[in-house]
């Protein structure tokens, strides 16, 4: 056990500027401030003298930042002994908030950048991601180091999970502006956690491609068209905007599939008769769904295909260009 | 462009092959790392490192096919591992961690079993590379492995050695007896695609040039247009391929030419965009096939096959065009059979490797 002697203090002793063991992110809850305005603070928080004399904050500082905004001092705090190590430290902070609450994926990134300082990057995945709930893993490590590289706003939607740290990690390697023009975008509309990583990557590609940045691909008009047709639900503006920017991905699939549609409605297939060509058009299976109520009914149906079959047409849906 | 790595790591359990020591007699003064067992995650890039091991598994395989798409029915003889060529669209960084190059010194057992092979399936036609998993003739300045493996095969009535290779490095082959059982290959693609995309490998003119002096020593060479790589301009560019072809080897001796567009597993699509950041061989779109590798979209393959097949058969109407890994249904729209009617790939290719 480590050992530490009770203090009371003032909170002028307080270096703020010192988030070397600080893993916290994002506001304060409001039920820490309602408990310490209620009863005073329960738990003491844990600091350790530095060279200068001011107290550096090792456990606690959420509870001290609500005692600074509610002017509660001096305050009964406990402190370490200059002996202990800044790694120690580090480690009781982690340890202290881990045992108590799910940290967010900025606070897990904090985790893993500032033991990063300490520890062996092996040593560290091993007994750090586990910890965190996360798989330890090399690239999943490197993703959550990049994640802290982002700006505030980007960071606090984070933390807060207005943003999924899934769509930080595709944000990370972008240009700043890039990085805006998306969390805008997501912010703005709901698309689905899968659909934003697929829009990140798809404009990234068209972007690429067409030697534009991503800003460029979602400020287009295309995409600003739909983005502002306020008449149609959020929905459907999500949906059209995905489909949109997948048609221009890609331009051979989409121009098969309306040549498909085209083919297929000259055909006048009968009611309840659908023809359903291969995935992405690969393959040769193509498949013929057709509903029916009565025997009858069916037996007119597959004559009527057994005409529709021999005809030109309708070999002509299933070849290239 | 020859290969010369900048450290040898070698496993202490080979140190005594005679392959060991002829790359240390070649390579005097390099540094040497021995080693106890080689680790899987070991530095080194693009082959900066050539690790000399003992092979402990089977190095004749089937090639890893599929059953949706046609395959050729080619073995693998399997010597080593990676390559230093780097080019980008490499399917074997997605297949192993390590970039570097990977020997197996116990070419005796390598040999043994290849011998063993063919002596049970005598009437089986083998068509046998070493190039699925390496280059073919990188290492062969280095190793002399064309010394061992040419005769051998010429000495097999049933077995076809085929030698994929993107360099120029034929010199040894010059005075082999190879008794027409060995096939020396080259993969193809337009001048700008090698600048861009294989870097490392030889100029067009220099593959041309090899291949023409094979022809001349009496082999018979193959072609692979593989990967077919779709770019602006590309009609033009694999015209001009072709066009350099013949005007640097006679038709009749090309044993066949295989057509394949650019296709990969997807897990290699991160890695070529955190390697080659500057490629655009992502840039065109890209489906998953029924085997779960991306591929180009249909219709521009068989849009690709079917220009290539017409330029290609436009000047030799005999030669032995063939796809590989596509369905029928893209063999008749492409080229207007397919397989079946003629037997089957393999057999029809069987048919062209002991004619």
């Amino acid at each position: 056990m480590t050992e530490k002697e009770s203090y009371s203090i003032q909170l002028d002793e307080v270096d703020w500027n010192d988030a070397s063991c600080l893993i916290t992110y994002g506001p304060l809850p409001d039920k820490l401030t309602l408990s310490i305005q209620t009863v005073g603070l329960i738990q003491k928080p844990l600091l350790q003298r530095n060279r200068d004399g001011l107290l550096r904050i090792v456990c606690g500082s959420r509870r001290l930042a609500v005692c600074q905004q509610l002017g509660l001092e001096p305050l009964s705090c406990e402190i370490l002994p200059t002996s202990i190590s800044p790694e120690t430290c580090l480690r009781m902070a982690i340890y202290d908030n881990i045992a108590q609450r799910d940290l967010n994926p900025v606070e897990k990134s904090l985790v893993l950048t500032k033991m990063a300082q300490h520890e062996d990057q092996a040593q560290l995945i091993q007994e750090f991601m586990p910890l965190l709930n996360l798989e330890p893993s090399t690239v999943i490590f490197g993703r959550y180091k990049k994640l802290l590289l982002m700006e505030e706003s980007i960071l606090d939607a984070i933390a807060g999970g207005t943003l999924h740290e899934r769509i930080g990690f595709v944000l990370s390697p972008l240009e700043q502006g890039d990085r805006f023009a998306f969390f805008n975008f997501f912010q703005e509309l709901p698309f689905s956690v899968s659909v934003q990583e697929e829009l990140v990557e798809t404009v990234v590609e068209i972007g690429r491609r067409d030697n534009l940045t991503p800003r460029e691909v979602l400020d287009s008009a295309e995409v600003n068209d739909l983005r502002r047709a306020h008449k149609r639900s959020a929905r459907q503006r999500v949906q059209e905007i995905r489909k949109q920017l997948l048609a221009t991905r890609a331009p051979r699939l989409t121009a098969r599939e309306e040549r498909f549609d085209r083919e297929v409605g000259k055909l006048k297939l009968p009611a309840g008769v659908r023809v359903v060509p291969p995935p992405y058009f690969e393959g040769p299976r193509w498949s013929l769904e057709c509903t029916f109520e009565r025997g009858d009914e069916l037996a007119t149906r597959l004559r009527q295909l057994a005409e529709l079959a021999d005809q030109p047409e309708f070999k002509q849906i299933m070849e290239s260009e | 462009m020859k290969y010369r790595p900048e450290r040898l790591v070698i496993e202490k359990g080979v140190a005594g092959s005679p392959l060991v020591k002829r790359i240390l007699e070649t390579l005097p003064g390099i540094s040497v790392d021995w080693v106890d067992e080689l680790k899987e995650d070991a530095d080194g890039e693009n082959g900066s490192f050539l690790e000399i091991v003992k092979f402990r598994g089977r190095f004749i395989k089937p090639c890893p096919g599929t059953r949706f798409y046609n395959c050729c029915g080619y073995q693998i003889l399997n010597l080593g591992i990676h390559c230093s060529l780097g080019c980008t669209y490499c399917i074997l960084q997605a297949y192993f961690t390590s970039r570097n190059v990977r020997l197996f010194a116990n070419l005796d057992d390598a040999i043994q079993q290849l011998t063993e092979h063919l002596d049970n399936s005598r009437r089986q036609t083998h068509r046998i590379g070493t190039g699925e998993f390496t280059d073919s003739l990188l290492l062969d300045p280095l190793i002399h492995l064309s010394e061992h493996l040419v005769p051998l095969f010429a000495a097999q009535p049933n077995a076809i050695l085929e030698l994929k290779t993107k360099t120029a490095q034929v010199d040894l082959l010059e005075n082999l007896d190879h008794r027409g059982h060995t096939i020396v290959a080259w993969s193809l693609n337009p001048p700008q695609v090698i600048a861009g995309e294989e870097s490392g490998a030889a100029p067009l003119e220099a593959r041309l040039e090899a291949a023409q002096r094979c022809q001349r020593w009496g082999y018979r060479v193959a072609f692979h247009f593989d990967p077919l790589l779709a770019y602006p301009g590309w009609q033009q560019g694999y015209q001009e391929v072709v066009d350099r072809l013949f005007s640097a080897v006679a038709p009749g001796g090309i044993a066949w030419i295989s057509l394949g567009t650019l296709r990969f597993m997807p897990s290699l699509k991160t890695i070529i965009q955190q390697r080659y950041p500057n490629t655009s061989i992502l840039d065109e779109e890209f489906i998953p096939g029924l085997d779960g590798k991306l591929r180009y979209f249909r219709d521009l393959r068989v849009e690709m096959y079917a220009h290539l097949n017409e330029l290609l058969l436009g000047i030799h109407k005999d030669l032995c065009v063939y796809l590989c890994m596509e369905s029928d249904d893209v063999w008749r729209e492409a080229l207007g059979f397919s397989p079946a009617e003629r037997g089957g790939l393999s057999a029809m290719l069987d048919r062209r490797a002991l004619s």
